[in-house]
């Protein structure tokens, strides 16, 4: 074990491919952080045609690296401008964004960013000692209970993106299991949905149906409401680098605060169903009850800052456990990712344990130096980066829609699945609009070959018994009481969820 | 009939998916059984789903729920006010985005947007990708972002040539080159 994680360190750091697209990765994911419009999710959409084809483990780093410096970058609107990017920076904004106006921006930018980068670190770490734990669970998983995994994969996903109606993310989900049944039957030969069109017979492309159900929505969605944050005095943005560096000292100063946000961040991460933002406030109502001085935050305290950042960036570490070695993405962020993974060539469950361990250590490894060459990159960048808030969000549609429809059509270099993208487009679109979850879709049509060919083997060696066995009947079980809570949450919100859910 | 097509619009997306999972069982019904076996494990299910979901939607509409219209930074307000027991209370310095047109102009800028859309996939279809993708740019980048001419010519002529030179000669994918542009080469090749 300890040969193949230090070996794994020292082939990252000696591949010039791989650091260097590390470093690509982190311009990237932090210029994509920063910029509105641009989510985390679309980012990791755009970035697959660019890494298909690519070999496993550099392409895997890149896509990982620049999907978990993205939070990093985000809160900088957030102090700065009072403007939360999404639920994560929204509890950031509560302190930072008053530390700000008491001409504080530079503290709160150096801790918020150096915080982010620990608990990005310490994630990571928390991964890796479960590793061994987790190992014997995942390895007594057998084909029954990966069929079910993937439909607690599909409920776990509706119900975070789902918000108040499960039943449309699991239809979404099902929607995804369906698209990926098209193609060529693996056991007659049929060729489903595919008629006499060749292009469709290898089944629907996964990059041409990620960026229809993702890139092309939103770029409508931001062409339609256009514009950019309105000018802001710039005034707020100047701070020194002294200020910065008094920030960056606050999180040794409270290393104790910044460790235990981290371990519960990395450990809410684990738990798919917790939303992304989760994390991120379970944190600062844990840094506010512990306080002694309570009454400070909302005012301006620093601990409101760190708590926050440590926990929702230490909490892509703990995603990664489930998506990895179940293949049930803990956030839809991951289901993307997941979907990437994929399509590079990377199965999710118990063969990375045995067969895929270098791969992931690389990826542990790449969480921990990206977020260090993150955290370096950001404090120097950090005053100009403020900047990119105020892209007019119009420019970005056209060079989006152009790198999608390159997307779309270098995956498989077939025309056709210019078509696809525009059918498949109308429907995320459609889902956008009537407000659906689309992260479901991803995981579905990830899934769904999986499923088919567990389905087969579990039914061939046990039959309908297999749904007795007992680790299938506690994954049925984690499918019925989800969708049951669900429901009840629909029917009768309480006051403490509903605090959580509306910044899900 | 007023009601009727009210909640026509309101479950539209659940009729568009019941109609997909119809469709595909229809057409794996003539499937042999192994082959069938998952769409039907898959849309029977999901058929049942939908209709569940119109039913929902349906008492939804009579119920006639309040939506919570309170911005981002309104409900982490009133999340943080909770978890710190006072009133937390701000005012943004950026008046954040800009806020949502009115129906009318949402629609209007959507057909816009999907006119430009569906006109470049068109136009690569038609006349290739090295073709398409400077007119796109540039098109859009002076008509709808309303940018300068120089800017939108020099964005889209700058960013198609870098695109040509990542795809082209960096990854060496032979990108499509349209029906006419096809046939224009073979006929200047001849």
């Amino acid at each position: 074990m300890i040969e193949v994680m230090f070996g794994s360190l020292w082939a990252m750091l000696t591949s010039p491919q791989t650091m260097g697209l590390m470093l690509i990765a982190v311009l990237l994911g932090l210029i994509v952080g920063v910029t509105p419009g641009i989510g985390g999710r679309l980012s990791i959409a755009l970035a697959i045609p660019f890494v298909f084809g690519m070999p496993m483990i550099p392409g895997a780093v890149f896509l990982l690296t620049m999907h978990a410096v993205n939070g990093t970058s985000g809160q900088i609107s957030s102090i700065m401008f009072g403007v939360p990017g999404d639920g994560d920076d929204a509890a950031t904004t509560i302190d930072g964004y008053p530390m700000a106006k008491k001409g504080e921006a530079g503290r709160a930018l150096g801790a918020s960013i150096t915080a982010s980068g620990f608990g990005g670190i310490v994630g990571a770490c928390v991964f890796a000692v479960m590793i061994p734990i987790l190992e014997p669970v995942v390895l007594a998983f057998s084909p029954a209970e990966f069929f079910l995994l993937a439909l607690l994969g599909i409920t776990f996903i509706a119900f975070i993106a789902g918000g108040d109606n499960i039943f449309r993310g699991l239809i979404v989900g099902f929607y995804g299991l369906m698209l990926a049944t098209i193609g060529t039957d693996p056991y007659t030969g049929t060729p489903r949905f595919a008629g006499d069109y060749l292009f469709l017979w290898d089944g629907l492309s996964l990059v041409t149906a990620v960026l229809a159900l993702f890139a092309v929505p939103e770029m409508i969605a931001l062409g339609v409401q256009g514009g950019s944050i309105s000018a802001v005095s710039q005034e707020t943005a100047r701070f020194s680098y002294r200020q910065l560096f008094e920030g960056v000292m606050e999180v040794p100063r409270h290393w104790w605060l910044a460790l235990r946000t981290s371990i519960i961040g990395a450990v809410i991460g684990m738990i798919p169903g917790l939303g992304s933002s989760a994390a991120a406030w379970f944190c600062y109502g844990h840094a506010v009850q512990t306080s002694k001085t309570p009454e400070r935050f909302g005012k301006g305290a620093v601990e409101g800052v760190i708590a926050p950042e440590t926990g929702s960036n230490a909490r892509e570490g703990g995603a990664l456990l489930p998506t990895l070695f179940f293949g049930v993405p803990a956030s839809s962020g991951m289901a993307v990712l997941l979907g990437a993974f994929l399509i590079l060539g990377i199965q999710p469950g118990p063969k990375m344990l045995t067969d895929q361990l270098p791969l992931v250590w690389t990826l542990i490894w790449a969480l921990v130096v990206g977020n260090l060459i993150a955290i370096t990159f950001l404090l120097f960048i950090c005053r100009w980066a403020a900047m990119l808030t105020f892209v007019n969000g119009a420019m970005l549609v056209p060079f989006i829609v152009v790198v999608v429809a390159l997307g779309a059509y270098v995956a498989e270099g077939q025309w056709e699945n210019l078509l696809i993208l525009v059918g498949l487009s109308a429907v995320g679109y459609g889902l956008l609009r009537a407000g659906w979850p689309r992260a479901p879709f991803v995981i579905g049509l990830v899934l769904g070959k999986i499923a088919e060919e567990s389905l087969h083997k579990a039914m061939e060696l046990w039959g309908l018994e297999f749904f007795l066995r007992p680790l299938s009947l506690i994954l049925i079980g984690l499918i019925v009481l989800t969708i049951a809570f669900a429901v009840y949450r629909n029917l009768r919100p309480s006051k403490a969820l509903a605090g959580l859910r509306i910044v899900q | 009939m007023r009601s009727l097509l009210a909640t026509l619009s309101h479950s539209a997306m659940t009729l568009v998916m019941l109609g997909i999972f119809v469709v595909m069982v229809a057409v794996a019904s003539r499937y042999p059984a192994e082959a069938r076996f998952m769409p039907f494990v898959i849309g029977i299910p999901a058929i049942l789903l939908c209709l569940l979901q119109l039913v929902l939607e349906a008492r939804a509409r009579r119920s006639d729920e309040a939506v919570d219209q309170r911005s981002e930074l309104e409900k982490a307000q009133d999340t943080a006010s909770q978890i710190v027991g006072h009133q937390v209370a701000f005012e943004p310095a950026a008046a954040a985005p800009a806020p949502s047109p009115a129906p009318a102009e949402t629609v209007r800028r959507e057909v816009v947007l999907w006119g430009y859309f569906l006109g470049f996939i068109a136009g690569i279809l038609v006349f290739g990708f090295w073709a398409a993708i400077p007119i796109f740019l540039v098109a859009f980048l002076r008509f709808q972002a309303r940018t300068s001419w120089r800017t939108a010519l020099l964005l889209g002529i700058g960013a198609s040539v870098a695109l040509f030179l990542v795809f082209e000669r960096g990854l060496k994918v032979q990108i499509y080159r349209g029906i006419v542009t096809n046939v224009v080469l073979d006929q200047l090749g001849r």
